[in-house]
């Protein structure tokens, strides 16, 4: 059988991803990119008598090497070499577009356009002539409405077609001057061995790219000279910044293009405009934004509980009959420890952390999470982040997990790792079952909120901390705000189903290795002599009973054992008989803020590698038992 | 066509201008740049509320501009 592999690459929001999944439908993978916290999509197609591998390339607008995504794209295209890339346009904004369709042909890989949405660049009376950029562009153009999976068909027939016959390199040529440079340096490239295109690398030098640069300059210095030259040449001609020459011919040509091949009629006012309008208002937009989050929350929190108790108590049963069948001898009991880790993964995944993914695609796909990236971006510029990092902020409120996964649409390492650790600190809805059921029920609604506004002030002023301390530039927002638009819900779905495959591979061990070693502990009776061990923090630094001890270390499993052990443990649900108050605050108050939960730990592990990963965790803890000694020392005073 | 050159915040909303040059380093110029905001290209402000940034029509489609940004872009207003 003949393979073909195929790379599928464009802006975002371009509908790549609803056409990957027409394509390979459920042959997929969502993995990352071999030691890049970047998600890497892949799937496979059969189609007469071949094998067609498709891989979705992230969504970017530009082939800088600023932004890891940008940088695995064009070493992917260059260095894997696919055979056919197809370019996925969106038709109703066509200009910005063809800026990255100019860029990848620099790469000079057989290519394919697939013109996107053209449904709705009719409804905007855009008129495209197919024809005429097919000619100007070199390269087959397919129009497509991926939602109704019209086209796919014709692009997998073309792709075929195109590997049959081969082609031949389109190239695009830009305005006099620059073109010159650019031969010029490309003849001085003669002896550069390199997976690039010569042309590629000369504008590459021209646009004074960091990594192409270095790697000329470990060959043959010299080229560097003369492509500085040239550049600081072109420089003085225009009276720009070398930076924004490249730019500027790729946008002359792409605004030449779409003069050329698309006729406009008259603009009028749509509905997702006015929508847009209302959204993203001083103070309708925060009111609509605090109401449907709200709503949300309370949607996920309440389906999410209810789907938890009765796989629990199906569970629960469960037991029973496995201690009829294999007693309770110590064998058998440690097999339930590793079953019961994967009940306690199965209950965070299927009712908090899929229903979390689904709603966020859809709220992502359909535009809404950027309107409110947008409301939020000068109040997440006080800890030193952008809008985008709400996003995973707010997630953080119902599962640490996605949230922590979220943050990866900051662009670099350093916003990751901020956002990600003032995540980290957001109490989760297990955090929330814990300070509901013991300081909202006991102590008084009031003193819930309170905790969460300390909650508040504690992620404000250590994001602020990790701002200053952490080197490096903040990076503003700069983002596309994309047109309201019905949201597809098969991909948005699939994509959810397959993340969490993936999450399952990562946190199933780490869950069920500590449910082990929490069975472990009880049935030697380790658990007696840890409480005791943790009693000069329990008890003298905390003021808390000693039996709490045993309740916090199996709360890493899940927070809400933290109460299920403290009732067992204590011998009663009635918190008030075993606890006071003040212990109740401070005890609510350690769980919200010690380590994170043994699957958001397992996340952070692989998203920040083992280092930060401990480093964030062991300083939660030794934070989590400072603040809550403090606490524990006011509180006896004022109540 | 007014000959004064201001920032890009300056603006009202409504307004419309044309990028005149953008102060900044390499990454800064190259970002705007990619997205579209290259010299003598012109926009209109559609948004610029107390808390959010700034939001231009460009190329025919709609950016949002964080204030640090948008300061560093020196435009001409185009009445």
């Amino acid at each position: 059988m003949r393979k073909i592999t195929v790379a599928l690459a464009g802006n975002a929001n371009v509908g790549k991803s609803v056409i990957f999944n027409n394509l390979t439908g459920l042959h997929q993978h969502i993995g990352n990119w071999p030691g890049k916290t970047v998600e890497k999509a892949e799937g496979t197609l059969y189609h007469e008598g071949y094998t067609i591998d498709v891989i979705d390339l992230p969504g970017i607008y530009s082939f800088s090497t600023f932004s890891m995504e940008e940088l695995i794209s064009r070493e992917y295209i260059s260095k894997e070499k696919p055979d056919v890339v197809i370019n996925v346009i969106d038709a109703t904004n066509l200009e910005r577009n063809l800026y990255f369709t100019l860029q990848l042909l620099e790469l000079g890989r057989p290519m394919i356009i697939a013109l996107n949405q053209m449904d709705l660049a009719e409804k905007k009376e855009m008129h495209i002539n197919i024809k005429k950029l097919q000619k100007i562009l070199g390269v087959p153009v397919i129009p497509v409405i991926a939602t109704r999976g019209k086209g796919i068909h014709e692009l997998v027939n073309e792709t075929i077609r195109l590997v049959k016959r081969g082609c031949k390199k389109p190239e695009i040529k830009y305005g006099m001057e620059v073109e010159k440079e650019i031969q010029k340096i490309i003849k001085s490239l003669d002896k550069i061995e390199s997976d690039y295109p010569k042309r590629f690398l000369a504008i590459k030098l021209l646009e004074g790219d960091d990594e192409i640069k270095k790697m000329v300059e470990r060959v043959y210095p010299k080229i560097l000279k003369i492509a500085e030259t040239d550049a600081k040449k072109l420089e003085s001609v225009h009276g720009h910044s070398r930076f924004s020459i490249m730019a500027s011919e790729r946008y002359d040509v792409a605004n030449e293009i779409f003069n050329d091949c698309v006729s406009l009629g008259p603009t009028k006012v749509r509905f997702s405009d006015k929508l847009d309008e209302i959204t993203t208002h001083d103070i309708w937009g925060y009111l609509i934004m605090i109401l449907s989050t709200l709503s949300l929350f309370y949607v996920i929190f309440a389906f999410g509980s209810f789907l938890s108790d009765i796989l629990v108590n199906s569970f629960t049963r469960f037991q029973y009959i496995f201690e009829q069948f294999f007693g309770t001898g110590i064998i058998s009991n440690l097999a339930w420890g590793v079953i019961e880790g994967m009940i306690a993964g199965i209950t965070i995944v299927l009712p908090y952390i899929f229903p979390f993914y689904l709603i966020l695609g859809l709220l992502e796909d359909s535009g809404y999470l950027s309107r409110i990236a947008f409301l939020m971006d000068n109040i997440m510029h006080k800890i030193g982040l952008h809008g985008k990092a709400f996003i995973p902020l707010m997630l953080g409120y119902g599962c640490n997990v996605p949230a922590c996964l979220g943050c990866r649409i900051m662009e670099t390492p350093r916003e990751r790792l901020i956002a990600i650790f003032v995540t980290t600190l957001i109490p989760c809805a297990a955090v929330t079952t814990v300070i509901l059921g013991l300081v909202g029920k006991y102590v008084g609604l009031g003193w819930a909120f309170l905790l969460y506004a300390i909650d508040l002030i504690i992620v404000f002023i250590l994001g602020r901390i990790a701002f200053k301390v952490l080197p490096g530039e903040p990076t503003e927002l700069i983002m596309e705000m994309n047109p309201y638009r019905i949201p597809h819900l098969k991909t948005v779905a699939k994509q959810a189903w397959f993340r969490i495959k993936d999450f399952i591979y990562i946190a199933f061990p780490f869950i069920i290795i500590f449910s082990l070693l929490i069975k472990i502990l009880d049935i030697t009776n380790l658990s007696v002599s840890i409480e005791n061990i943790l009693k000069p923090i329990t008890v003298d630094w905390l003021g808390l009973p000693v039996f709490s001890g045993i309740a916090l270390i199996s709360g890493i499993l899940r927070k809400e054992l933290t109460l299920i052990t403290l009732a067992s443990h204590g011998g009663t649900t009635n918190f008030s008989m075993i606890l006071t108050p003040v212990q109740m605050i401070v005890f609510s108050l350690v769980t919200m803020l010690y380590i994170p939960c043994i699957a958001t730990v397992a996340v952070l592990v692989k998203e920040i590698g083992w280092k930060k990963a401990t480093f964030i965790t062991v300083f939660k803890i030794v934070f989590a038992i400072f603040i809550g000694g403090i606490a524990f020392r006011l509180l006896t005073l004022l109540l | 066509m007014s000959e004064k050159s201001m920032k890009l915040t300056d603006l009202k909303k409504g307004q419309k201008g044309i990028i005149v040059s953008i102060l900044g380093g390499h990454r800064a110029i190259q970002k705007l740049t990619d997205m579209g905001l290259t010299y003598d290209t012109e926009f209109k402000i559609e948004k610029k509320g107390y808390l959010c940034p700034v939001e231009i029509s460009i190329r025919g489609s709609k950016l949002a501009l964080g204030y640090g940004i948008a300061a560093k872009i020196i435009v001409k207003v185009k009445e």
